[in-house]
């Protein structure tokens, strides 16, 4: 049987625990419309993929102090695939199979809407009052937000930085650059020199970490994907052919190696961490693992900065907002302990232990902007001197839309298409997927 | 399976017809067979049933989803409607169709060469008096490895900085290889592995049917005075051909549904080129949570497959049935 028949039978297999499951619960389900959640206690379980250093596991931390606070809880965790997308597959299958085996699962800030839409995550407006959503910080809400119902709650942001060799720097008598045409030279300069093998690393590879970074350069380059209105694909303009033929430019220079179209994170970061490129594009806890004695050859001489922009654009470039929200699963069977959860997950309390020992910026804005918080960790001040860009995942057929921009993105920079006929193919597939049409 | 199924199609042998002495007495002896029949059905009812329940059912049901509109929801998939629009969307996408194209040429590609190999391996193997066992055990490995950690393996031997390939081929080319960068060495370097790890396969099933083959016919031909290369095109690979069409079928199925190598090693780039129909569906499905499409996608091509295979075997008939005439 080949694997795709194979996979069609689990979905299906998946579909029929659903349908009996849905007639089993449909005669029960009518209490839960009841605006109260119901009794905090009992057990609950957290199905959460691995976040912050690789060293200590913060979840742990997390929910030693959160039954401490809430004795009538005890939560389970429940290690995730740490890989978006295969996490995606996992909680599709399970929850419209109508399983309640977690209650309360992380998911990507690019979800709310997909999510929204095919009924993967329970609305949470009735079970938490408007007070609670002034918590966070500006811009978060809207971005949990689906057909006016919030789907999440955020957990913690993410941003993207430069970071860069201080070292080699200071030592080639180079300053910290603020556009991309200058973090060019000054890679030629060091390559040249001797000092290091490669100048710049990102995620260039075929996957969703790709559309963060091609956002980020067009954002610079004074374009976007898609209109505001996320109705129609602009992506086939000046801007963003500017935008790509700069990313190219970084690989036929040799400033970039010819690999990075196959690098993720973990990939770009170790080629940095092992001392061969002078500048890296990555997310916040990039700082703590470069910086690390144990992980990095280049502790301690790794600096930290906004991203550069385009020659002529106003400083500092653009950084895309990644981050982790909390989702409930719509089948649990403990709501009330579910949303203490949530609830506890997101005050000042967790989000400060988030913030200085899981190395992920605090979603609340009162310990975001706590001096403890902005002391811990360096990369916390340069974040609130971030502009921010956000992927244009407001529309259900986001992950089809990405697709379009990654796919088309990569094999431009691979040098398999020019940037003009990529992103022009780009475009189509981006409209077709928002009149949800094409594969 | 599909293909044990397709094997013992209209290629078997009829169920064993009553021999010729028991006609007379039919009565008795047929209503003990009927009453032997239905303990049977009736002790093998359960198995039955389970693999109605696992198999039979999904597939049915994957077949209904790819004609209906598809909803997903948090209570369930609901289905309304029947069309055949999401077929529409698949023969409409240019992607759908360099997937098709890619799964094809890759399939026809690696099998080719698996097979030649496989059987190269086979006669070599054959010939061995001491070591067989062991041979054996040590091509087997390739094959036992799971997919997923072999191709991990592969990713660090082509990465582009650091791999094995790039470090052999930089000093004497001059700079970095990136095998994975390009559509075509991509989709070469897929096949390179897969050949790797399926080939001992090959080996194994046609040494089996070498070892099966009648010792005579082969002595015979070398007391006429043929030699080894004769007799092996005009004896051997003759009488061998029931066997490597076994080997065939189970390679076609299996690289058809390429999936773990793609999905570790190129994730389907650089752009979609390498995303094989397998790749194309499973993000359709669950990506996109494209419930319709994805269905139309995992359906169309286990139609595909087992045409393939079909027209494989008409044609490989067809050949045979020439040669005995």
């Amino acid at each position: 049987m080949s694997s795709s028949t194979r996979r069609t039978v689990l979905a299906a297999i998946g579909t029929v625990t659903v349908l009996t499951a849905a007639t089993a619960c449909s005669s029960g389900g009518s209490g839960s419309s009841a605006p109260s959640a119901g009794p905090a206690k009992g057990t609950i379980t957290w199905y959460a993929n691995q976040f912050g250093p690789t060293g200590t596991d913060v979840r742990k931390t997390l929910i030693t102090a959160f039954e401490k606070a809430n004795p009538g809880i005890t939560v389970k965790l429940e290690q995730a695939p740490s890989d978006s997308d295969a996490f995606r597959s996992a909680l599709t299958t399970q929850i419209s199979g109508g399983s309640s085996g977690f209650d309360v699962y992380n998911g990507d800030v690019v979800w709310p809407a997909q999510f929204g839409k095919a009924g993967l995550a329970l609305p949470l407006d009735k079970y938490l009052p408007a007070s609670y959503w002034k918590g966070f910080s500006s811009g978060l809400v809207d971005s949990v937000t689906y057909n006016g119902q919030k789907m999440a709650a955020p957990l913690f942001t993410d941003n993207a930085f430069l970071f860069y060799r201080k070292d080699l720097l200071t030592k080639a008598h180079l300053p910290v650059p603020t556009t991309w045409e200058q973090l060019q030279s000054e890679a030629q300069t060091l390559q040249k020199d001797g000092a290091v093998k490669y100048g710049f690393a990102g995620q260039f590879d075929s996957y969703e970490g790709l559309t963060c970074d091609f956002t980020e350069f067009e954002a610079d380059a004074g374009g976007q994907s898609v209109n505001t209105a996320g109705t129609k694909s602009t992506i086939d303009s000046p801007a963003a052919t500017k935008a790509l033929s700069y990313m190219r430019g970084l690989i036929t220079s040799k400033v970039a190696p010819n690999a990075v179209t196959s690098f993720q994170e973990q990939q770009s970061e170790s080629l940095f961490t092992s001392g061969q490129v002078a500048f890296l594009r990555n997310w916040t806890y990039a700082y703590a693992d470069s910086n690390s004695a144990s992980s990095s050859k280049v502790a301690g001489k790794v600096g930290i900065a906004t991203l550069p922009t385009f020659a002529g654009q106003q400083g500092p470039g653009y950084s895309a907002t990644g981050g982790w929200n909390l989702y409930v699963n719509p089948h649990t069977k403990n709501l009330g302990a579910s949303v203490a959860f949530v609830k506890w997950m997101t005050s000042t309390v967790a989000q400060k232990i988030i913030a200085t020992q899981g190395g992920e910026i605090p979603s609340n804005a009162a310990a975001l902007a706590d001096p403890g918080v902005q002391a811990a960790n360096p990369a916390y001040p340069i974040a609130a001197k971030n502009k921010l860009r956000a992927r244009p995942s407001n529309v259900a057929a986001y992950s089809q839309v990405s697709q379009g921009i990654y796919s088309n993105v990569n094999a431009a920079l691979t040098g398999s298409a020019s940037p003009q006929s990529a992103l022009s193919a780009a475009n189509k597939a981006i409209d077709q997927a928002l009149g949800q049409g094409g594969l | 399976m599909p293909n044990t199924a397709t094997r013992s199609g209209p290629d078997a042998p009829p169920p064993a017809p009553p021999p010729a002495e028991a006609a007379a007495r039919r009565p008795a002896a047929s209503q003990l067979q009927r009453r032997g029949a239905r303990l049977g059905w009736l002790f093998a009812s359960p198995a039955l049933l389970v693999i109605a329940a696992v198999l039979l059912f999904p597939i049915v049901f994957s077949v209904v989803m790819s004609f209906s509109n598809v909803d997903v929801t948090g209570s369930g998939i609901h289905l309304s409607g029947t069309t055949t629009g999401n077929y529409g969307i698949l023969f409409d996408s240019p992607r759908w169709r360099h997937a098709l194209y890619f799964t094809v040429l890759y399939t026809i590609g690696t099998v080719v060469v698996e097979i030649v190999l496989g059987t190269a391996i086979a006669l070599v193997l054959e010939r061995l008096k001491t070591g067989r066992g062991w041979m054996m055990a040590l091509l087997l490995m390739p094959w036992a490895m799971i997919t997923v950690i072999s191709a991990q393996l592969w990713a660090y031997i082509y990465n582009g900085v650091y791999g094995v390939l790039n470090s052999v081929l930089h000093p004497l080319i001059g700079h970095d290889v990136n095998v994975l960068g390009t559509p075509v060495e991509a989709a070469v370097a897929m096949a390179a592995a897969d050949i790797w790890k399926t080939t001992p396969f090959v080996a194994i099933i046609v040494l089996a049917g070498l070892v099966m083959l009648p010792g005579d016919i082969v002595e015979a031909a070398r007391i006429d005075g043929a030699s080894a290369w004769t007799t092996f095109w005009q004896v051997r690979l003759p009488l061998l051909r029931p066997t490597l069409a076994i080997a065939v079928m189970f390679r076609i199925l299996q690289a058809f549904g390429l999936f773990d190598l793609p999905f570790v090693l190129t994730n389907g780039g650089p752009g979609t080129s390498t995303e094989s129909l397998a790749v194309l569906g499973y993000r359709v499905l669950f990506t996109d949570l494209k419930f319709g499409p994805g269905a139309a996608v995992a359906t169309s091509t286990a139609v595909l497959v087992l045409l393939g295979c079909l027209l494989f075997l008409k044609v490989f008939r067809a050949q045979v049935g020439t040669e005995e005439n």
